[in-house]
């Protein structure tokens, strides 16, 4: 079975929980997508997408405790499985291919 | 940071202690029930506390909670979403309808007040609209409570002159229908006569109906011990027999078997008991007894056949025949017979119509017309409440857009609003079917006397099916539809100002509109009430000719031939005198037939000055024997000649005296008095050729005497010829007394009197003259106050409704009134631009109304008496009735916007 496709958004999600390591639950996803990718997501997209990852078998999750701060409400820790790791680096292997010898293009200006 | 706990401390206003709750309801809501839900929320409620709880941490929960509804709503999943997530998109589930459901209990317990006005109209709506209905149903609609009552049909002979008239059916003539009809397996005949029964303790009087042999099996009905009527018991001279009903053999024999054979002295005769009805039967109304034509059928008074006795044809069509056919048939027969015997059946015809038809014909129209009264009650309320409706989803748009943008389809909005109008219908048409219980028990309790299959009426399937249409047509039509609109109206406004003005005009609009037709549609009711209450009036007011205040009457019957015509002389003679003599009594007088009350006794009469007419145009008068000092005692006016005294006896001159009615029609312009006329055809013998030959002696007119209303208040007052009871000792007589006291104060004297004279002789019928007056317009009576009651609440509801909408109009506009009285506008012109922009509505709906009444009025008119249905001074009234109505539900929130304090007004802002 080929690797499954990741959208880049499906990528960063991957990559920021592999950052996170055993603390990734989805608030703090959002955390790393924001402070690290700068990316300010909707909930229902965050959710949605993460969903769908598990859908698709790059990802799993174990419940979790939840916290006075959240009102005792449990929260789910995400893991990235094996098949999401192939798939990320089927993801970059792709990118690093294209981006083979189109550096010199997109260099920035110096001065 | 302040620790809030502090007494000391500040209040931090902007901090809440709970995140949002509506957007975690509507996480709830969206999201699967799994985990799923809880971690979502879970996560959203520690990054408000993050947050730090403040304002802008609560719009991002919104934000973040909107984002996820969307998104789990309409998953933009190219793939197939999994079934956990798949019962979200589709509108109708049992666990949608459950949550729908406690949301509309929620909703409606939040808010009393309108859900109890709602209620309120609703349950009035429904309730008289579902007694009516019973009524409707119980009378005109259900079938006759008889073996297939389609195939029963009911006959009478009329005089075919003019109007046709009802005639009763002479006895040879239905032998005769009978002989030569092929269009019934049976062809009964029967009349009403209620008996006297005697050679018990007391003499009863009970209601009794004379049957020929085979009308129990055109009826279908046969006893259920002992044996059926037949054909021999029609025959003169054959035993005298008699049927008892289930009722009168269970109270008056015990129930007891060996009662076969006793014997039943019933007016005079002895009737032998051979069978009992089973117990239910009833052929339209309970009787106690069926007699045998037997006793009856070889008199002179049946054989002659130019005598109709009261008589009417009950015919059992044979199977594949119709109504037409037989109508047909009995009047080709009519025309045989008329051709046969020129001299008693020229222009006799007949009538026949299902039995279930001619039952109610007297009461269809009225029951008709209040029921379509009562449909237009039934309307106001649903246009109330649909008014009522749109005024809340105005108020609940801003929720309702929330939901909308938030992927509640329409449909599934649609659905939840349907689901809360009919929770509200459907307790509104319980309430209404309770209503309707007490209602439709008064309803019977006020029904005029004769009202025909009363016992038929009740809340039964039918009418609780009524009820619940009519809640649901109510609820559903009236209720969505208006907030079906609401909730597709303007969806991103309402988020954005959380009032829309183009949503509100619009739903203004058409609450207006709403008011509009409720002001016509109570005008129209008020139009209705109106006429009937001057039909009424004019009622009252006719010119009986009689005084008919402290009179008293009451019937007896002298039945049987021991009561010889000397015999019966001399009864009347003792009778009056005794009741002469009780104190308070000013006079007392015998009659055969009672003012209002109709003629017992309608007659052909020849006049002697003039030429005889054809037979089919010879008149006909209500002849009325009287003792001496009746025309006193009822307080009728003399207006030419003598009334009758004490100088008639039976072998006096035979004289009579004769309306103006009479008197105008026979002789006009003449002086009728010393004129002779004769009871009776041309050829009638003036005096007994042989012996028991029935005579009629030419009489004298010795006086005139103004006209007395006759058949009730509201028909034309018959020809009518008073002839000395002396002459014309008659068997049923009605006595009248005339007191100075209260005259129902004199009824158990009297009765002690007639049982002191004869035992064996029940008076029935005691009544006061006033009451009689009363009963006869009954019905008028019960149409005018339930037609006034309909009206009352109507505009009562339609002023309420017109209140509400001008009140919710200032309310709305109060910003710019405001602005008016900060420019100086004064209180008068405020409280016109108010009062004026109500008023337009109830204009409208009054021209609307004034033309719907016009066109009703074709309707209405058979139940009006002395006023046309379009009665210029009655719509006149009605109108001015209901704009001083409508000024009065716009002048109070006209008031109140007068009032308006400016600075508070434009702060508003």
């Amino acid at each position: 079975m080929p690797p499954a496709y990741l959208g880049e958004f499906e990528q960063l999600l991957l990559l920021a929980i592999l950052r996170l390591g055993p603390e990734a639950y989805a608030l703090e996803v959002a955390r790393e997508l924001d402070v690290r990718a700068g990316r300010s997501v909707s909930r229902g997209a965050l959710y949605t997408s993460l969903d769908r990852l598990e859908d698709k078998g790059l990802l799993r999750w174990k419940p979790a405790a939840g916290t006075a701060a959240r009102s005792g409400l449990p929260r789910r820790l995400y893991t990235v499985t094996p098949a999401g790791l192939t798939a990320l680096r089927a993801s970059r292997d792709t990118l690093q291919r294209m981006w083979r010898g189109v550096e010199h293009l997109l260099k920035e200006p110096t001065s | 940071m302040i620790d809030p706990r502090l007494p000391s401390a500040p209040i931090v206003t902007n901090e809440a202690t709970d995140p949002p709750r509506l957007a975690a309801w509507l996480l709830r809501r969206s999201l699967p029930r799994t985990d799923r839900g809880e971690t979502v929320i879970g996560d959203l409620i520690e990054e408000w506390r993050s947050r730090g709880t403040t304002r802008g941490a609560s719009i991002h929960f919104w934000r973040q909670a909107v984002s996820v509804a969307i998104r789990y709503r309409w998953r933009r999943d190219p793939r197939p979403a999994p079934a956990v997530h798949g019962e979200r998109n589709s509108g109708m589930t049992l666990d949608n309808l459950g949550q729908d459901l406690r949301y509309a209990v929620r909703s409606y317990v939040k808010a009393p007040s309108f859900a109890l006005t709602i209620l309120f109209t609703l349950a009035l709506g429904i309730g008289a609209s579902t007694a009516i209905f019973s009524m409707v149903n119980g009378i005109l609609l259900r079938p006759l409570p008889l073996p297939d009552p389609d195939t029963l049909i009911y006959a009478n002979e009329v005089n075919a002159t003019g109007r046709e008239r009802v005639i009763s059916i002479a006895w040879p003539n239905y032998l005769d229908w009978r002989a030569r009809a092929q269009s019934f397996s049976a062809l009964a005949l029967t009349r009403e006569e209620p008996v006297t029964l005697t050679g018990v303790d007391r003499a009863q009087r009970l209601r009794a109906r004379r049957v020929t042999g085979n009308f129990f099996t055109a009826v279908g009905v046969a006893p259920a011990i002992g044996r059926n009527f037949t054909d021999e018991d029609d025959k003169p001279n054959a035993t005298p027999v008699v049927l008892v009903s289930a009722g009168y053999w269970q109270t008056q024999m015990a129930g007891d078997p060996s009662a076969l054979g006793r014997v039943l002295k019933l007016d005079g005769t002895g009737y032998t008991v051979v069978g009992v009805m089973p117990a239910g039967f009833e052929y339209l109304r309970p009787y106690d007894v069926f007699l045998s034509m037997g006793p009856v059928s070889g008199s002179r008074n049946l054989t002659d056949r130019g005598n109709h006795n009261g008589f009417s044809a009950l015919g059992r069509l044979k199977p594949g025949v119709g109504i037409a056919t037989a109508d047909a048939e009995l009047r080709t027969i009519a025309s045989a017979l008329e051709r046969e015997y020129p001299n008693s059946n020229s222009a006799v015809s007949v009538r026949t119509d299902r039995l279930a038809d001619r039952v109610v014909d007297s009461v269809r129209l009225t029951l008709l017309v209040l029921f379509a009264a009562v449909g237009f009650l039934l309307l106001i309320a649903c246009v109330n409440v649909a008014n009522l409706l749109i005024a809340r989803g105005a108020g609940r748009q801003h929720e309702l857009a929330v939901r909308a943008a938030l992927g509640g389809g329409r449909w599934r909005l649609a659905m939840q609003l349907l689901v809360e109008s009919t929770l509200v219908s459907a307790c509104g048409g319980t309430l209404g079917v309770l209503v309707a219980a007490a209602l439709l028990r008064l309803l019977v309790a006020m029904a005029p006397d004769g009202t025909p299959r009363l016992a038929d009426v009740r809340l039964d399937g039918a009418a609780l099916a009524f009820a619940f249409a009519a809640a649901a047509v109510c609820g559903i039509v009236f209720g969505a539809l208006p907030a079906f609109q609401a909730s597709g109206a303007g969806g991103q406004h309402a988020l954005v100002r959380g009032r829309s003005t183009g949503f509100a005009a619009r739903s203004h609009r058409l609450r207006r509109g709403l008011i509009a037709i409720e002001t016509a549609l109570a005008l129209m009711l008020l139009t209705g009430a109106g006429l009937t209450m001057r039909t009424l009036q004019e009622l009252t007011h006719v010119d009986t000719g009689i005084r008919a205040d402290h009179l008293l009457t009451a019937r007896f019957m002298l039945a049987g031939d021991h009561w010889t015509d000397p015999r019966r002389a001399a009864f009347f003679d003792d009778l009056l005198a005794r009741t002469a003599a009780l104190p308070g009594v000013s006079r007392t007088a015998l009659a055969f037939s009672l003012p209002i009350d109709g003629s017992n006794w309608n007659s052909i009469f020849t006049v002697a000055d003039k030429p005889v007419p054809e037979r089919a145009k010879l008149p006909s008068a209500a002849f009325t024997p009287v003792s001496a000092g009746y025309f006193e005692t009822m307080g009728m006016r003399l207006i030419r000649g003598r009334l009758f005294d004490r100088t008639e006896t039976p072998d006096s001159p035979k004289v009579i005296v004769i309306n103006e009615t009479l008197a105008r029609k026979l002789w006009p312009g003449e002086d009728a008095v010393g004129k002779r006329l004769k009871q009776g055809w041309p050829e009638t013998p003036d005096h007994a050729t042989k012996p028991g030959e029935y005579f009629a002696p030419w009489r004298e007119v010795v006086g005139v005497v103004a006209d007395v209303k006759f058949n009730g208040v509201s028909n034309e007052t018959p020809m009518q010829a008073y002839l000395p009871l002396v002459q014309e000792p008659a068997r049923s007589v009605a006595l009248v007394v005339r007191s100075a006291a209260a005259p129902a104060t004199l009824a158990p004297s009297i009765e002690t009197i007639v049982r002191d004279l004869d035992k064996d002789l029940p008076l029935f019928q005691v009544r006061t003259m006033e009451e009689m007056l009363d009963a006869s317009i009954a019905r008028e009576r019960m149409s005018m106050l339930i037609f006034l009651v309909f009206a009352i609440v109507a505009l009562a509801l339609a002023s309420v409704g017109l209140y509400g909408v001008v009140a919710h109009g200032v309310t709305e506009r109060t910003h710019e009134i405001g602005v008016r009285i900060a420019l100086g506008a004064e209180g008068r012109h405020v409280l016109g631009l108010v009062v004026r922009q109500g008023l337009s509505m109830a204009v409208v709906g009054t021209v609307i109304g004034v033309a719907g009444a016009f066109a009703l009025s074709r309707w209405l008119q058979a139940l009006l008496f002395g006023v046309t249905a379009t009665d210029p001074a009655t719509f006149a009234a009605v109108v001015a009735t209901l704009l001083a109505v409508a000024t009065i539900a716009c002048c109070i929130p006209a008031w109140r916007a007068t009032r308006v304090d400016p600075t508070m007004a434009l702060r508003a802002e």
